[in-house]
């Protein structure tokens, strides 16, 4: 027995050694401390990619030394993407990379090592969360003939760590955000203006809110759930009782052809950006305050705008640029008085941010 | 003079009185035959393209031209990039009959089956003047011809492969002094469930390929009449059809679908009247595209007349005009187009050691003029002796493309007020022959080439528009050996090729290579043959490229080899068996052409053909 564990003794250790660096191991967040990981400070960028291609990727950046690193996800995991990134979220202690080519990819924030993926039985997906220990994904569904979306869903996912779809819930046409509280899970149903509740134990529909315009995106406000929705010549906040799980107030500004790309500033301040569109294309940038209603029209001007974020701590704005999707994108910091600060080179098609 | 010598093609016929006996010739090919000096050009005979035949035109260029071809995947879109331009810029001829797509502007080599031509010749470089629209980087030219053996003939083709491969062939062909036939039929079948590494995955497992299935059928028929010793017609029809389900990108679970059927149609008639020579063409292709659900047809009609002096002492001449009317009907808009072509070519030959063509060409669409574009060739030989010789090949010629129907009238987002991308092309290049026991050549080119106006779709907020926003200039080297020797019973051939190519996005701060455009590619392959038993090895290398302007990433070269084992011998009366056994991707490489297209590992294929 003596003899047998001299021998296997730096085995044994070397295996020890290998398990401790196992990139499939997980810190379970309910009852460990993890180390902060490279990732878990800083910005994250997401990049979309090209359609074609799939490239998409993270960025991330360190704002205290300008050090950018490229390709995260890949030089993490040794492997592509491969995908269309249409959204990352950071929920319980876990990261999901949305893929609206038909997967979610779980890495751990801190250094992107795969946890998990959801792979099968997902066909446009654009964002998640989490309710009641399960993952909910809100999916556009397949195109018809026509390039609608009729089947679009919110699909449920017994664990947090990937696996299979055991459900499809059926919601309005091309559900976007998602917002969990208790066991309500809320989705932006964009073309479908409506914001629908769905109750996360039973799975299924609970509760339909109409909308002003197209709902998109999900923010609290002062405790409370607000909606950002936007029209053809209007962009409008509305708050939503979350206990009684009805539409409380509607505040709406004269802000022409936004998207549904938004970001939220400081206090009740935030960023829109709009897009004139084919033939006289020029973006822009608006800035509204929700609670004075004071607006700023073209904060900036320009072409090629894609996404934007801010930077709370830092107090700086964050303007993507995809530069026609034709390679690496481009990243454009600004002070909140409008004066640019410095310019990044990103992957390409940025899109969004996530601010650690 | 290019209106002055048009005018001189528009003078009524002559009477038959004045007619002379009319020499066989191709009667489509005269621009390549003779006012092409100076150019570099490949030439695929019938035996080449046996070696081909159940892989599409795309497989060819890609492992034995220095044409970099963009697969999507096994049997999926094959587009060629000539010299760092993109698929749009190459002109794709059919007896003389340009059939890229009028919407698109390119070809899906891949649904070109090698068993649809009899030959096949490419050129490189702008060529404008000679060929009109599309010659930028370069142009293809698929020819059929009935065989010129009399009687009565047959083959029956039966190829079987790995995953799934199953290719059958018929072809009939009957011929005497004045007529000529030839049918060809074929069937191919390919599933395409080959096993491709996911590298999308953790540990990159080995998946089988799904949603790749490839079929596609196709009639083939010819006729030439010597009608009397001084005309001759020649007719030719080529209906195809294809239907793939699209290969998804590594990590997607897309389901489209996409059928093409193409009808394409020409006949040429043929007068010769003392040494003039009058060529009239009339021709009618139609296009069928369903992708998923979505429907699009293209037609276009084409009438030319040409008038030629082939041989005026040291002189050959030629002047043309050519209309051509497009229409499209595709989900997103529909447009009708004319289009008026006006040329000339003027070669000159002093013996066997200069030759000299100037090329000129005027284009009209649909009442605008297109920059005037004019070619020019030289062949000199500076040395020549017994066994050796040298010679210098020098072209310089202009070359332009007109906005496809897609880029101005696609709703929405189509740009009406696109210019005509440009290109100018100059090239040197000098070829070393040395025959005798160990007879070899050589040959380099230097080219250089500059692209303007290049369109490309942008995105202006959720629409994409096209704009002429990019300036190219690209250079390079192309180098060609071949060598063939005996020894005892054994005869041998080698060929080999490399090419650099260096292309360069003016408008980027830093000096980058264009996406897709790989700088380093190559190929050798070596031929043995004894008696009736015929082996050949070939190789292919194409070099690292960026997916994305800026290199922003990279995919690695890949090298693949083939083997091919050929036996003649079985015969049976007047019935010849040959039978071809080929191992494609000999080292089982995986890579990809593209980004996430999964390409075939290893495979075989057995051929099987009874020839009467």
């Amino acid at each position: 027995m003596i003899q047998f564990s001299k021998a296997f003794l730096p085995i044994f250790l070397l295996a020890l050694a290998f398990s401790a660096c196992d990139p499939t191991s997980h810190w379970d967040p309910t009852t460990d401390e993890r180390p902060l990981g490279a990732y878990d400070t800083g910005i994250l960028i997401m990049n979309e990619g090209a359609f074609g291609a799939n490239d998409g990727e993270v960025t991330h950046l360190n704002p205290s030394t300008g050090t950018l690193t490229l390709s995260v996800f890949e030089k993490a995991n040794g492997r592509p993407f491969a995908g269309l990134l249409e959204d990352l979220v950071l929920e319980e202690d876990r990261l999901y990379l949305v893929a609206n080519t038909g997967k979610v990819e779980v890495v751990q924030p801190g250094d992107f090592k795969s946890i998990g993926a959801i792979e099968k039985d997902l066909d446009q997906p654009r964002s998640v969360a989490i309710a009641r220990g399960k993952l909910f994904i809100s999916d556009y569904g397949p195109y018809d003939a026509n390039y609608n979306t009729p089947s679009s869903y919110v699909a449920v996912v017994q664990g947090l760590d990937g696996g299979v779809v055991k459900k499809k819930i059926p919601v309005s046409s091309k559900p976007e955000d998602l917002y969990a509280f208790g066991s309500y899970v809320f989705v932006a149903a964009s073309e479908g203006k409506k914001v629908e509740v769905l109750d996360a134990n039973a799975e299924l529909p609970f509760k339909t809110l109409d909308m002003p315009g197209q709902p998109v995106q999900f923010f609290e406000l002062n405790g409370d759930l607000w909606v950002f929705c936007y029209d053809a010549l209007k962009v409008y906040f509305v708050s939503i009782s979350k206990s009684g799980l009805s539409q409380k107030e509607i505040r709406s500004f004269p802000i022409a052809q936004a998207t549904g790309r938004i970001a939220k500033g400081d206090a009740d301040t935030f960023y829109v950006l709009t897009s004139s569109g084919w033939p006289d294309y020029q973006d822009g940038i608006s800035v509204v305050s929700v609670g004075t209603g004071a607006l700023v029209s073209d904060w900036k001007k320009g072409s090629g705008f894609y996404g934007i974020g801010y930077d709370s701590d830092r107090q700086q704005v964050y303007l993507a640029n995809a530069k026609g999707f034709q390679g690496n994108g481009e990243v454009v910091v600004y002070q909140q008085s409008g004066a640019e600060i410095t310019k990044l080179t990103v992957g390409r098609g940025p899109s969004g941010f996530l601010f650690r | 003079m290019t209106f002055a010598l048009w005018c001189v093609v528009v003078l009524p016929f002559a009477s038959p009185q004045d007619t002379v006996a009319l020499a066989e010739v191709a009667v489509h090919a005269a621009a390549l035959d003779r006012f092409a000096a100076g150019q570099t050009l490949l030439t695929y005979e019938k035996s080449t393209l046996a070696r081909y035949a159940a892989r599409p035109l795309g497989d060819l260029l890609q492992e034995t031209s220095p044409i970099f071809v963009r697969q999507y995947g096994a049997g999926m879109l094959a587009s060629p990039s000539f010299r760092g331009t993109s698929p749009g810029h190459t002109a794709l001829f059919w007896n003389g009959v340009p059939i890229n797509s009028i919407s698109l502007g390119q070809s899906d080599l891949s649904i070109l089956p090698i068993q649809g031509t009899d030959r096949v010749e490419v050129q490189f470089g702008s060529a404008g003047a000679l060929f009109g629209n599309e010659a930028i980087g370069g142009s293809v030219h698929l020819s059929t011809a009935p065989t010129k053996k009399e009687g009565l003939q047959g083959a029956f083709s039966q190829t079987i492969g790995s995953f799934g491969l199953n290719q059958t062939a018929l072809t009939a062909a009957y011929g005497n002094p004045n007529l000529r036939f030839q049918s060809k039929v074929y069937n191919q079948d390919q599933p395409n469930t080959f096993r491709y590494r996911d590298i999308s995955r953790a540990g990159a497992p080995w998946e089988r390929q799904s949603h790749a299935a490839f079929k596609q059928r196709g009639v083939l028929q010819d006729v030439w009449w010597q009608a009397n010793p001084h005309a001759q017609v020649k007719t030719s029809f080529w209906w195809n059809q294809a239907q793939r389900e699209i290969q998804p990108l590594i990590g997607s679970s897309t389901q489209d679908t996409q059928a093409d059927k193409s009808i394409r149609a020409v006949i040429d008639y043929q007068y010769q009247k003392k040494s003039s020579l009058w060529k009239l063409k009339g021709a009618w292709v139609a296009d069928q595209l369903h992708f998923n659900e979505e429907e699009n047809q293209t037609s276009q009609g084409l009438l030319g007349l040409d008038w030629e002096l082939p041989s005026a002492g040291n002189w050959a001449i030629r002047a043309g005009t050519r209309g051509t009317w497009l229409n499209t009907k595709l989900s997103a808009y529909t447009a009708i187009e004319q289009r008026w072509e006006a040329y000339q070519s003027l070669g000159w030959q002093k013996g066997d050691h200069i030759s000299v063509s100037i090329n000129l060409r005027q284009l009209a669409y649909p009442n605008e003029l297109v920059p005037f574009l004019p070619g020019l060739g030289l062949d000199w030989r500076l040395f020549e002796n017994d066994r050796t010789s040298i010679q210098l090949k020098t072209a310089f010629g202009l070359g332009l493309k007109l906005p496809t129907l897609n880029d101005r009238y696609w709703e929405p987002g189509g740009n009406p007020n696109l210019r005509p991308e440009k290109s100018q092309n100059g090239e040197l290049g000098f070829q070393l022959k040395r025959k005798g026991t160990f007879s070899w050549s050589q040959r380099l080119t230097y080219y250089q080439m500059q692209v303007d106006d290049w369109i490309l779709w942008l995105p202006k907020g959720a629409l994409w528009t096209p704009e002429n926003i990019r300036e190219v200039h690209n250079q390079g080297l192309e180098y060609q050996g071949e060598s063939s020797w005996t020894t005892g019973h054994w005869n041998w051939q080698t060929n080999i090729s490399y090419t650099y190519s260096s292309t360069r996005d003016l408008g980027q701060e830093e000096s980058q290579q264009l996406p897709y455009s790989p700088k380093h590619q190559g190929n050798a392959g070596l031929q043995v043959k004894r008696d009736d038993f015929a082996l050949d090895l070939s190789g292919f290398y194409v070099g690292q490229r960026s997916i994305a302007s800026g290199d922003s990433r990279i995919l690695e070269g890949f090298a693949l080899g083939n083997l091919g084992i050929s036996y003649s011998g079985t015969k049976w009366k007047s019935l010849q068996m040959p039978l071809r056994f080929q191992v494609l991707n000999v080292f089982n490489q995986s890579y990809q052409v593209l980004y996430l297209r999964a390409m075939p590992g290893r495979s075989y294929q057995l051929n099987l053909t009874l020839t009467l």
